[in-house]
Formats: structure tokens, C-alpha cells, sequence
């Protein structure tokens, strides 16, 4: 397992766009993905799930990854997560 | 016979016809005990499996249905749908009526409006698979075969893409105001219709003849004999009205006193730009950028704003005046926390923002510049009040130029600026902005409600909102006299620029362009023919 705390800097937060952006990029990952936001456990493959923590601008979210992969899925979504989702 | 009067009214026209009534067909879940499990997840996975196919040819054309495709193929969807069957104590329909009606209530559990409003498109999805486990169809306006009146409790975007003008003679609805999407939509397209109308479902069932008349606020149900002949020879003369109107069209605006005008539209997204480009108009007087920022989720991107302004530009031939983003006052984003004022009007608003929230400005400029070189686009500056407002704004345009062409990007070096004359201060400076704008364009609405201190949504002094208080009238003036000493081109956008009275008096004092809605445009044209 691996994990990483990032700082979320979309200016609307993970609204519907981003967080499509986001369980899009998860559902390909072979890793089974999760997102902590303090207490709660979030489905990243999960586009409801993600929009449904609505998750603001400046928030510290924890993605995990479990799987063969783990290191390589984690890069990947790091690296979109810091590049914005897409926007 | 039923009379009903209509308080607000959204447009013109008559309608006589039969009704047909748009509205939801029974969803609830049969009752069925699930025998075998894997059958039931196997029901819900092909019926989900249809309605994702069916999503994926709607998302070609809507971009709404896109976030709906993501919607219904969700894992959340799928694991609430799966868990209850398994436990046996559900069927695939209760499955899927219980995870929809749980997903949607955490949306509309949250604060933020914009994600409330996700509970619906949820719910809707939901709507979608049931229709199919039930084997049922849902209601479709594209489906109408036979003239009618559509009456619905509301209409959605969904449901006005597929209204056909050629069978949908009227709409009634109990939901929305004046300025609610299924209005403005009905005015671009010229269908008679009527907003607003608490408990008319209740009193018309499908066929039920109806008489509508939009400019009046009248509705007859079930109208006696000679009631159906008044409106039936209305509805004549309406339609003769119209025809005589459509044959005008090809005529150039031009005034019997031999002064050529520009006759422009108003537009607030593409939709509406095809609908105006059809009356044959010499341009887009305004262009409300703000539609692209309210209905959406976010701050517009420079590509996502370059996308819309490069297609008005290439669809229209002739001018596309783009007003930059005029927010505040009654109009607030979704996803953007405006501070409550005392004085919203008097308050940070239009280029108040956009002045103070550069990046956004610049991108919006940038996206406006690069759709500059598909076409003729102007860019107008809203509620300015000083000449160094005007000059900051033009300093940011040149600045994005500069870094455009840096980058490589194509886009007209010649870009005309101008700006909207509705604050009293702007009035008052006209002959100094004269020298620094390349045209004006009067926003009589603003500039009505600030010369007479008259809050235009205040019913209690609505008499005294007056765009033909001499004031107002005296203020045009100077404006169109002060461009015209500069010699550039001063135009109109607000409601005044199609009113039947106001339109000769504004061509004898030399106004060089009217621009308002598509719907008025038609009569427009009449009045400045007619004019001397």
C-alpha cells in the first residue's frame, strides 16, 4: 500500500468536471484507489462519490493505493491531481 | 368555459389548439418478490447498458448528457444496485429507485447550490433506467406528431432541444419566470408562451382545447363557440402578421428618411445566434458573456470561452459585439461566493470584477482576441465610469496581444473597443469617452434605473420606471451626439431598442444601431422602415 496527502487547487473545488477528470484517471488504474478527506473513506473510481464529498478548494485529501501497481497508479494520479484535473 | 389571467408574460403571439400534456409517466417499482439474484443484476445491468448507449448519442450533441453517461455508468450506482438485490430483499426496480433516491438526497443534502442542483440530473438518470426495467417510454416532445399547446409543470433544457416549432404552437407552464430558460428560448423561437401558471395542469387534460394569448396574459379552457372564433381569427391575424413580417426580411433597414441603420441581436449563447441569424440581421449588437460563466460549474476557461466566441464569429457574417462579463448585481455565480451588499446595484459588479480579478479578465480577453481572427468581433466594457476604467481595460487588451502574438496566436490587430453608456457618470463624460471608445452602446435598462434612482425590480415604483422620462430621452441624446462628434457609431441594446414607441423617436435622433432580442426584431424592422 502506499499513500500521499495532497492540497486540493481547484478554485471550485472537485465539482463535476474535475472529479470526472478523477475517477476517469482511477477507473484505469489496476490499484484499488481511495481518498481520505479527514474521517471519510471516498471510492475514487466513483464519480458521485468524489462530487458527493464535495471537496473545496485548499481541502488535504489522502490517496491511497493497493495493488501490483501501486507505485505507478500513484504517480499518475498525483501528477494529474497537481496539474489541476484538467483544468 | 374557463378564463385564466396571466400575471407575467414572456412573449407575443396567439395560440388555439388542442392540449398536450407533458408530463412524467408512472416510475414507482413494482412490487415483485426477486427470486433469482443474478437475474435481477443482470435486468439492471442491460437496462443500465441501454440508457449508457442511449446517453452517448444525446452527450454528441449536449454536453448536460455528458456528466449524465458518467452518471449512469458510476460505480457508486452500481455497487448501491448490486448490494440491495444481494440482499434479497429487493427487486433490480426497488434497487435502483432506493440507491437513486439515496445518492440524490446527499446532493440535495449540500449547501452549495450548484451541487443541489446534481441531485436532479441524478434523478433523472435514475428516470432513465427505470423507464427501461419497466419496459415503459418516457414522455417526449420530440415525439409529437399533431399541432398542439404544451402544457408542462416545467420545461428543461433537455426537454426544449427537442421542441419543433413546426408542431409545438404554445407553451404553458406552472414553474418559471420571464427570464427562466424556457422564456427566453420561446422568444427566440417565436412561440407563444405563458409562465408561471400555478395549477393549469390540474385544470387541462390531454386534447382539452385551449386558446392562449401571450401578449395579453389570457387563457380560455374549453372555450364556448365564439370565444374558439375570436381566437381561431386572432390567431389569423397573428400569423398573417407574422408572414408579413417574414417578407420583410430580405429589406435592409433603412428609414423612409434614407438613413441606413444596423439592426443587431441580442444573444446570450449560439442557440440563440442561429435562431437571430435567420431574421436576417446586420450583426450581434450584444453578445451577454455572462450565460457562458452562470451556466456552468466553473470559471469558464480561455478554451472553452474561444470555442463559443470562434463559432459566433464564424457562424455570423457580420459583426459580434462581445460584452465582457457583467456579473453582480442580481446576477451571481454558482460557484463563486459573492459578499451580501447593502446596494448589489451600486456594488461590485461588471468591470468592478473584472478589473479587480485580472487573470479571469485576461483569459477572457484572450479567448475574445483569438476568436478575433475568425471574424469581425468587438469587445464593449460594461458600467464604466471613468475614462482610466476604460484605459486599464484597453491597457489589458493590448497586453494580451502582445503575449498572443508571442505565443504564436492569430487574432485581428485592429480589434474595435467600446463600451456600454448605462452609469449617469458616463453620460456626463460622453465627449471625453468619445475620444477613447471606438463605439458606444447605450444599456437603457441600467441607465434608466440610475438616472431616476428607480430599482427596476421594485414593483411599488414600477410606474416610475420610465425609459421615456425626459431625462432618459435627453441623456440618449447627448450620447448619440457626443459619438457622433467623434465620429464613431452609437448603438442601443436594452428593451427600448425593439419598443414599438421608442423605435422612431431613436432613429430621429440619429442612433446608428439597434440591437435587442431575436423575437422583436421582425417588428423592429417595421417600425424603422416606417420610420422618418
Amino acid at each position: 500500500m502506499v499513500s500521499k496527502k495532497l492540497i486540493v487547487n481547484n478554485a471550485s473545488g472537485l465539482h463535476a468536471r474535475p472529479a470526472g477528470v478523477l475517477a476517469q484517471a482511477a477507473g484505469k488504474c489496476s490499484s484499488d484507489v481511495k481518498i481520505y478527506v479527514g474521517e471519510r473513506k471516498i471510492e475514487a473510481k466513483s464519480i458521485l462519490n468524489i462530487m458527493a464529498a464535495a471537496i473545496k478548494k485548499g481541502t488535504e485529501i489522502e490517496i491511497q493505493c493497493i495493488g501490483p501497481d501501486e507505485e505507478k497508479d500513484m504517480d499518475k494520479l498525483v501528477e494529474l491531481i497537481e496539474s489541476g484535473l484538467g483544468e | 368555459m374557463i378564463n385564466v389571467d396571466v400575471e407575467k408574460t414572456a412573449s407575443r403571439g396567439i395560440a388555439a389548439g388542442p392540449a398536450y400534456k407533458y408530463q412524467e409517466t408512472d416510475l414507482s417499482p413494482d412490487t415483485y418478490l426477486s427470486e433469482e439474484t443474478a437475474e435481477e443484476i443482470k435486468k439492471f445491468e442491460d437496462s443500465r447498458d441501454q440508457v449508457i448507449h442511449e446517453l452517448e448519442h444525446l452527450a454528441e450533441k449536449h454536453e448536460i448528457f455528458a456528466a449524465h453517461l458518467e452518471m449512469a455508468g458510476d460505480f457508486m450506482l452500481q455497487e448501491g444496485v448490486v448490494s440491495k438485490i444481494q440482499s434479497g430483499q429487493y427487486n433490480a426496480q426497488q434497487s435502483v429507485h432506493t440507491t437513486i433516491e439515496e445518492i440524490a438526497a446527499i446532493f440535495a443534502g449540500m449547501d452549495d447550490a450548484y451541487m443541489k442542483e446534481r441531485s436532479a440530473d441524478i434523478a433523472d438518470v435514475g428516470k432513465r433506467i427505470m423507464a427501461k426495467l419497466k419496459g415503459v417510454r418516457l414522455p417526449d416532445l420530440g415525439g409529437l406528431d399533431h399541432e398542439a399547446i404544451v402544457v408542462a409543470k416545467d420545461l428543461y433544457p433537455s426537454d426544449t432541444v427537442k421542441i419543433d416549432p413546426a408542431y409545438v404552437k404554445g407553451i404553458i407552464t406552472e414553474e418559471g419566470g420571464i427570464t427562466s430558460h424556457v422564456s427566453i428560448m420561446a422568444k427566440s423561437m417565436n412561440i407563444p408562451t405563458l409562465v408561471g401558471v400555478k395549477g393549469i395542469m390540474e385544470q387541462i387534460q390531454d386534447d382539452t382545447v385551449v386558446c392562449m394569448d401571450a401578449r395579453a396574459g389570457k387563457i380560455v379552457i374549453d372555450p364556448d363557440e365564439s370565444t374558439w372564433q375570436e381566437y381561431t381569427r386572432k390567431n389569423q391575424e397573428y400569423l398573417q402578421e407574422r408572414a408579413r413580417l417574414e417578407k420583410l426580411r430580405n429589406q435592409p433597414a433603412v428609414t423612409k428618411g434614407g438613413k441606413r441603420v444596423s439592426l443587431c441581436a441580442n444573444i446570450g449563447n449560439l442557440e440563440d445566434l442561429k435562431h437571430a441569424l435567420v431574421m436576417n440581421i446586420d450583426g450581434v449588437g450584444l453578445f451577454r458573456s455572462e450565460f457562458l460563466y452562470m451556466e456552468n460549474d466553473h470559471f469558464p476557461t480561455e478554451e472553452e470561452q474561444y470555442k463559443v466566441y470562434k463559432e459566433a464569429a464564424t457562424l455570423c457574417p457580420s459583426e459580434v459585439t462581445i460584452r465582457t462579463l457583467d456579473i453582480g448585481g442580481d446576477k451571481k455565480l454558482p460557484y463563486f461566493q459573492f459578499d451580501v451588499e447593502e446596494n448589489p446595484f451600486l456594488g461590485w459588479r461588471a468591470i468592478r470584477i473584472s478589473l479587480d480579478m485580472k487573470d479571469m479578465f485576461k483569459e477572457q480577453l484572450r479567448a475574445i482576441l483569438r476568436a478575433s481572427a475568425y471574424g469581425h468581433v468587438r469587445i464593449m466594457f460594461p458600467m464604466i465610469i471613468s475614462p482610466s476604467e476604460l484605459q486599464e481595460a484597453k491597457g489589458l487588451v493590448e497586453e494580451c496581444k502582445a503575449e498572443l502574438s508571442e505565443e504564436g496566436h492569430a487574432f485581428d490587430p485592429n480589434i474595435e473597443t467600446g463600451m456600454m453608456m448605462e452609469t449617469p457618470a458616463s453620460v456626463m463624460l460622453a465627449e471625453e469617452f468619445a475620444k477613447e471608445a471606438d463605439f458606444f452602446s447605450i444599456g437603457t435598462n441600467d441607465l434608466t434605473q440610475y438616472l431616476l434612482s428607480v430599482d427596476r425590480g421594485n414593483k411599488k415604483i414600477a410606474k416610475r420606471y420610465d425609459s421615456f422620462h425626459p431625462a432618459v430621452l435627453k441623456a440618449i441624446k447627448q450620447i448619440i451626439d457626443a459619438g457622433h462628434k467623434e465620429n464613431i457609431k452609437v448603438g442601443m441594446c436594452g428593451e427600448m431598442a425593439g419598443d414599438a414607441k421608442a423605435v422612431s423617436i431613436l432613429a430621429k435622433m440619429g442612433l446608428d444601431e439597434f440591437s435587442m432580442s431575436a423575437g422583436s426584431i421582425d417588428y423592429a424592422r417595421e417600425l424603422i422602415l416606417q420610420a422618418e
